[in-house]
């Protein structure tokens, strides 16, 4: 491993289809971290199952699929509320009673990722499955020198349509109202008549239920691992705390992570950009531990 | 203050100590070459519980990343261990290396060739890391969830390096020394008593120091900052300072640990680094209670024992029954085991009067 193998030298037109790629890469955190940046966000619950949540989207779809036959895209939906579901039995049972030690919901999640992993891993077995997708996904675009597969447009749609979705929820109905109110002063959001416990049941499963989305759309270009959420739990994090906390932040941190990795690593390769990114992250927050942006810090 | 619990005597305390190395420092006359190199694993994992009860436990940082010292001293331990084994003259590179298309000796490999250096970069790098990275955090005044999050961040791209830098580390397959540790005239053979004692008397050392520094004054404005730091910080002392200190503790006796585990099992590969593996630790001091260091040590033993014995007979199932068990504990006992055993012994009348020479010893007093 001589130095010019290790430094690829710069040129325009494979810079700029990294910057894509970077896109892609961007989306595809994005995606991950949505529904952690809601739980965190709001309830403050540092939740290690996420990348669980994902792999049971990413499961259900498997099984809708190959069992029952549903096409691709309706599978998408299906697996927000099979996932939704699921997070809202387990903040029902165990997290629910554990807000006021949140290092130790880390802790509990980590179990209930544990049983999760391994749950799959009985019922399914643990060799990999795969997810078939519709055709018209099946190519890649070519624009000029831009080669993307359609699947990565796809995501970034999706994951666009997403955060939309969820801005609009958060900003535009009442459901959003409460759950602001809560997010920044639970006391008095109680106070003015809000259910704070129902308030976090509903954030709980609605940022399990996007996981879900994220899974169906990450079983579609990987095979199923039943440990495959482990892969994205940590770089997911990353977005979320790097953003603040806030969705905004995390579309943001989301991008400019991605990019950041799909140029370092254009410039050397993948594990040495992985570890100047984690590395550069670090000191980031050593700088800005409140992340990019935050807004009124009144709970933390 | 539960002032008439036995469990907080300081001497009933000592003398379990005492009770249990020298019970285990007997194990050698009862079991097989096999199992008591199992002990001596479990002796070095009880470290690593061990260390996460101090820096988590007594210092309120929850590390995720102690697997960062404890893999970093490995890899130093066993690229000792491999240059024991090459020779200058006739086979001075690694065979890994040369398959790797290196022709001499790396840089980063020459310091090894000399065993004490090696051994103390092996303690010194790690230990200067966590001080760098903990001043870091410390001073940023980093806390709780971040800094779970920022040392799970450290460790897997120590992870990634790891795995990565093939020529320097072989990868994926790891280096295994295929001679046991060498040093001052004895060579430790993983089977034999003596790297047994080796392990426990290095577990025992890490623990009844550990105790010492907790029960020193040290110890309580450490836990103080632990139950509230701003009042610390409002009393006038420098609590970045106590944290970067216990968390560079930590680091050490993890390191201690890499440093023995490759001793006795002549192997070190990425897995180290494993995510999974730094939680795991957690999970064992969690288990025998983060507030104990016998506890923690407890916990290493019991749930690692099961893990053989048990795991073997119930393999599929091994991750649901820990996990479970990991939730149960978090639900439902914060304190683990050694809350379990101080809730029993509050209700064990104290015939003599060493009660009141401890009642006012708050060291052990949780919370």
């Amino acid at each position: 491993m001589s130095v010019h193998d290790f430094w690829t030298p710069f040129a325009l037109e494979p810079f700029l289809n990294a910057l894509i790629v970077g896109l892609s890469i961007a989306s595809i955190w994005l995606v991950a971290a949505l529904g952690l940046t809601i739980i965190y966000g709001t309830m403050g619950v540092i939740n290690m199952a996420h990348g669980e949540f994902i792999m049971l989207g990413a499961y259900s779809t498997y099984v809708l699929q190959s069992y029952l036959g549903f096409p691709f895209l309706l599978c998408l939906p299906a697996a927000f509320f099979i996932v939704a579901g699921f997070g809202w039995v387990i903040e029902k049972v165990l997290i629910r009673h554990l807000y006021q030690r949140p290092l130790d919901t880390l802790l509990a999640t980590w179990g209930v990722s544990l049983v999760l992993i391994q749950g799959v891993r009985l019922v399914f077995g643990g060799e990999p499955q795969y997810v078939g997708v519709p055709t018209w996904l099946d190519s890649a675009m070519q624009i000029g020198f831009i080669n993307l597969a359609w699947l990565r447009v796809f995501i970034i749609v999706v994951s666009g349509l997403m955060v939309l979705l969820t801005w609009w929820i958060l900003f535009r109905t009442v459901t959003g109202v409460r759950i602001r109110a809560v997010m920044q002063n639970k006391e008095m959001a109680a106070s003015f008549g809000i259910n704070a416990n129902q308030v976090y049941s509903i954030t709980f499963a609605y940022g399990a239920g996007v996981a879900g989305v994220a899974g169906a759309l990450f079983g579609a270009f990987k095979s199923l691992f039943p440990d495959m959420g482990s892969g994205y739990i940590v770089e997911a994090f990353l977005v979320v705390v790097v953003g603040g906390g806030q969705l905004i932040g995390s579309v943001f941190s989301a991008g400019l992570m991605g990019e950041m990795g799909s140029v370092f690593s254009y410039f050397t390769n993948d594990t040495f950009a992985r570890f100047v990114l984690f590395t550069l992250i670090v000191v980031f927050l050593r700088f800005r531990p409140q992340g990019l942006i935050s807004e009124a810090m009144t709970r933390r | 203050m539960e002032s008439q619990n036995i469990y907080h005597n300081k001497t009933a305390q000592w003398l379990s100590y005492l009770v249990v190395f020298v019970g285990l420092a007997f194990l050698p006359t009862f079991i097989d070459p096999f199992t008591l190199n199992q002990f001596s694993r479990y002796a070095v994992l009880a470290m690593l519980a061990v260390s996460v009860s101090l820096v988590w436990g007594f210092g309120g940082i929850l590390s995720l990343g102690q697997g960062i010292a404890f893999g970093l001293a490995a890899y130093g331990m066993g690229m000792t261990m491999q240059m024991q084994f090459q020779d200058p003259e006739s086979n001075p590179i690694p065979s890994f290396m040369l398959t790797n298309e290196l022709s001499e000796l790396p840089g980063l490999w020459v310091p090894f060739w000399n065993t004490e250096v090696g051994l103390l970069l092996a303690l010194a790098v790690p230990t200067v890391f966590f001080v760098i990275f903990g001043a870091l955090m410390f001073q940023a005044r980093v806390a709780g969830a971040f800094v779970a999050i920022m040392t799970l961040a450290m460790l897997a791209a120590w992870y990634s390096m790891a795995y990565d830098m093939q020529p320097f580390t072989a990868g994926f397959n790891g280096i295994s020394p295929p001679l046991p540790f060498d040093w001052l005239g004895v060579s430790f053979d993983p089977y034999s008593p003596i790297t047994y004692w080796v392990a426990l008397g290095l577990l025992a050392f890490v623990v009844l120091a550990s105790k010492l520094v907790l029960q020193s004054k040290f110890g309580l404005i450490i836990q103080a900052i632990r139950d509230d730091a701003e009042r610390v910080r409002f009393v006038g002392y420098n609590v970045a300072f106590y944290q970067v200190v216990i968390f560079a503790m930590s680091g050490f006796i993890a390191a201690i640990a890499g440093i023995t585990w490759v001793m006795l099992t002549q192997y070190v590969s990425p897995v180290l680094l494993e995510v999974q593996f730094s939680i795991a630790m957690v999970i064992w001091a969690a288990v025998g209670g983060r507030l104990s260091l016998m506890g923690a040590m407890i916990g290493a033993f019991l749930v690692n024992g099961m893990q053989s014995y048990v795991g073997d007979a119930f393999q599929s199932t091994w991750l649901l029954i820990i996990g479970g068990l990991f939730i149960l504990v978090v639900r439902f006992l914060p304190k683990g085991i050694a809350g379990l055993i101080e809730t029993g012994l509050g209700y064990v009348p104290i015939g003599r009067r060493r009660s009141d020479s401890m009642s006012s010893n708050p060291a052990r007093a949780a919370e």
